[in-house]
């Protein structure tokens, strides 16, 4: 007989932790239909029968947020045969909120009190004999971090699952409350099991309109809902939420003896320092440069040049070259595999030992709890300029691959704040930007190290003017949600979810290499290497590249980016191209280069082509184009998660539409502000310019002006 | 009454009123703040918060910890 158990808790009791101990690999990773809340199932280690589902971490089954909409629906309508209920054993008052309304469904239900060890250090002891009999409840001790007792928690609930006894809650609250509670009970319709009866009349006591699309009859109870509200003089959600708290505290002195009263914890102490009005701010940019030292010049860097050099360069073409000879391959065939998709998928993958390492340190330090503590002292800053201090996280991740970063925009409860965080998280240069960088910084600035630096200033400075000039924008208007974010004591992250959560973001990066690039090199190499000489389509020579269609389709947008000073004859196209093809992947644009100047092959950093560069641009226009690349909308990949993530095909539009018209007015203005300094006279476009820099001034500028009726978006 | 922002680090408070937007209100609720429970300031910086509720440490911004009475 198959078993299916919910794991439910508040977000950071170490839930994720417990799924992981309780499935090991055996996961399955989706999302909830419909909404991009995260999914996952998995079946419990030695038993193949038993499916443990890891329901999202919340603090209430009310109806606020996506995570708790999901968790209850999951709940009331599939089901399962019981619930693990995990516990903070070190807030557990808090915890114990969530416990009271999990008890009312009726549902079997192991409660399993975690991080038992700290308990102990702290001197504390929790008495689960009590507890178990005081919330009419199994009560288990567990620590999920070291995986002592959790095997006994899933015991327990297999053998509570298997009896199906049906539960009814223990606790209870002030008499009128309850009478109430019963009154609307009897009229409650017969679609709804005895065993459920208390959650709805709550939640309909409640005035949860979300509920009543979960039943067939919808009682009228307003009456009770009016007595209720003049018998306490507040609102009936109030009422019950302090009714809740009210039980918690009656019992909480029977169940738990303090070793010590007060005083400052560890994680207090370190607050001290790391949110600190003076220190923060420093030991933050401490931290940030040494996950991006180690992670770029150090280890990263010689994971790296062994993958680019020795594993893309010695080792597997050679191998598959000589395997392609053997079997005679055809010499068309060749060139596809070899300078097509070994050339452009193996510069992509080049990037994945750097990116882990980052998303190592990215990991851990979300794990340990820092991250909390930087969305708070960011958001001091970030709130100035529209976004809420949540934003930072995901644009610290986009600055290895927007795909997660956009991805990592979830945990942002407030849509507004969410929408304009995915918005503007690809405007910090990701991994694949930076060999753009390198190759403009090579062709035309001598290496320069001033173009890197300006262009994460670039990136920065344009998520401030997007997030001032959103913010005034009817869409966007009314202040970011007011931040309010528990912040989880201090801890030693685990070894395995830091890797889990490492290889879940990079396989989102390594799979658009084995997809979306693979496909786009493939594209690319057919439409560069056929096209039309002297009125017949064939296969081209190396050096009839202005005949191929890639060429032609280059001619036609040329034009469009011509105000860029993409224009010598014969060559603008090219820059045209690579500006597209970096559309489907940034890290396209220099292997585009080196296939168009006829290169087979070019460094990460395109070195042999930067001669070509330089004749075919000014230095003026190059910038303009390295800011282009910058800001434009980003690769397929990661706009195929911000459609996922603004789950609405208007918003997505909107979100590409802004980047790309950011990203051609910004450059235009570089390149004509920048001719028109350097003495290269006055014209057409020099004054559309100035409109365009007016009008970008007055979005940035014009008052703010709050919306006078009081809509609630 | 006064707000929770100009409570000193290390003091408890009961807390009176929460205000607010009902959805930040109720969203506090689930995090244990209520009417007549107990905070205590833990550390403060700018007028935003540190606090101490139930056990669990939150972080409040400005605005909100405003409308918190106690």
């Amino acid at each position: 007989m198959s078993v299916k158990i919910a794991l439910a808790g508040n977000p950071n009791c170490g839930k994720t932790t417990l799924f992981n101990a309780l499935t090991g690999s055996n996961q399955f990773v989706g999302n909830w239909p419909g909404v991009t809340v995260e999914k996952k199932e998995g079946k419990l280690k030695g038993h193949k029968d038993v499916t443990i589902m890891d329901l999202p971490g919340i603090y209430s089954l009310s109806p606020y947020t996506l995570e708790e909409i999901v968790a209850r629906n999951y709940l009331i309508n599939e089901r399962p045969d019981a619930i693990i209920n995990i516990v903070d054993g070190t807030n557990i008052e808090r915890n114990l909120y969530l416990s009271t309304q999990i008890m009312e469904l009726g549902i079997p239900v192991v409660m399993a009190v975690n991080m038992m060890d700290l308990v102990e250090k702290a001197g504390d002891k929790i008495h689960t004999d009590k507890l178990s009999k005081l919330l009419g409840c199994e009560v288990v001790e567990i620590s999920a971090l070291k995986g002592t007792g959790i095997q006994k928690a899933a015991e327990k609930a297999i053998s509570l699952a298997e009896r199906k006894n049906e539960v009814t809650p223990v606790h209870e609250f002030d008499s009128k409350v309850e009478d109430a509670i019963t009154a609307v009970g009897t009229m409650l319709g017969m679609d709804i099991p005895e065993a459920q009866k208390r959650f709805f009349a709550i939640k309909l006591l409640e005035k949860d309109d979300k509920i009543k699309e979960q039943m067939k009859l919808v009682p009228d109870v307003s009456n009770e809902i009016k007595a209720l509200e003049d018998a306490f003089d507040d609102d009936t959600e109030s009422i019950i939420t302090n009714e809740r708290y009210v039980y918690i505290s009656s019992i909480i002195g029977k169940c738990v003896t303090k070793g010590r009263k007060g005083g400052m914890t560890v994680s207090d102490k370190i607050d001290r320092w790391v949110t600190n009005r003076w220190l923060a701010l420093p030991i933050f940019a401490a931290v940030m440069f040494i996950v991006y030292y180690v992670s770029i010049t150090t280890v990263g860097a010689f994971l790296t040049d062994w993958t680019n050099d020795v594993l893309f360069g010695e080792i597997i073409p050679p191998a598959v070259e000589k395997l392609l000879v053997a079997v005679n391959c055809a010499d068309w065939l060749q060139g596809l595999i070899l300078d097509g998709i070994v050339a452009g998928v193996g510069a992509v993958l080049g990037f994945v030992p750097q990116m882990l390492v980052l998303f190592i340190f990215l990991a851990f330090l979300e794990g340990c709890g820092y991250m909390a503590r930087v969305a708070f002292i960011m958001d001091r800053i970030f709130r100035k300029f529209g976004l809420s201090g949540k934003s930072f996280i995901p644009m610290l991740i986009g600055s290895g691959c927007g795909v997660p970063g956009i991805m990592a925009s979830r945990t942002i409860e407030s849509d507004r704040d969410r929408k304009m965080t995915i918005m503007t998280t690809t405007f910090v240069p990701c991994g694949a930007k930076l060999p753009i960088i390198a190759l403009i910084a090579g062709a035309f600035f001598n290496n320069a190290g001033w173009v890197a630096w300006s262009a994460y200033f670039v990136g920065v400075v344009a998520i401030i003017c997007s997030g001032i000039i959103l913010k005034k924008t009817k869409m966007f208007s009314g202040e970011p949600a007011p931040f309010v974010m528990e912040l989880p004591a201090y801890h030693m992250p685990t070894v395995g979810n830091v890797l889990r959560s490492m290889w879940e973001r990079g396989w989102s990066f390594i799979k658009k290499a084995g997809t979306i690039i693979l496909l786009s090199t493939i594209v690319l190499w057919f439409l560069m290497s056929f096209g039309w000489v002297d009125g017949k389509f064939g296969m081209l020579e190396a050096e009839q590249l202005n005949d191929s269609i890639l060429a032609s389709i280059g001619n036609v947008i040329a034009p469009i980016f011509a105000p860029l000073g993409w224009t010598k004859a014969g060559e603008g196209w090219k820059m045209a191209v690579a500006a597209i093809t970096g559309l489907i992947a940034k890290e396209n644009v220099v292997a585009t280069f080196g296939m168009l100047f006829g290169f087979a092959e070019v460094a990460e950093d395109g070195s042999e082509i930067w001669g070509n560069l330089a004749q075919v641009m000014t230095p003026i226009a190059a910038y303009g184009f390295l800011v282009f690349n910058l800001l434009c909308a980003p690769c397929f990949a990661a706009m195929g998660a911000i459609k996922r993530e603004m789950n609405n095909a208007k918003w997505f539009w909107f979100a590409i539409g802004y980047q790309c018209g950011l990203a051609y007015v910004v450059s235009l203005c570089i390149y004509q502000f920048g001719i028109l300094f350097t003495g290269g006279g006055f014209g057409l476009w020099t004054v559309v310019a100035v409109v365009l820099l007016i009008a970008f001034l007055y979005m940035l500028f014009r008052p703010y002006k709050e919306s006078k009726s009081l809509k609630v978006a | 009454m006064m707000p929770l922002s100009m409570v000193k680090p290390g003091e408890t408070n009961t807390i009176k009123k929460i205000g607010g937007k009902e959805e930040t209100r109720k969203f506090l609720e689930n995090l244990g703040f209520v009417t007549g429970g107990e905070v205590t300031v833990v550390y403060e910086i700018e007028g935003n918060l540190i606090v101490n509720v139930k056990d669990s440490r939150v972080a409040i911004g400005k605005d909100m910890a405003n409308r918190i009475m106690v």
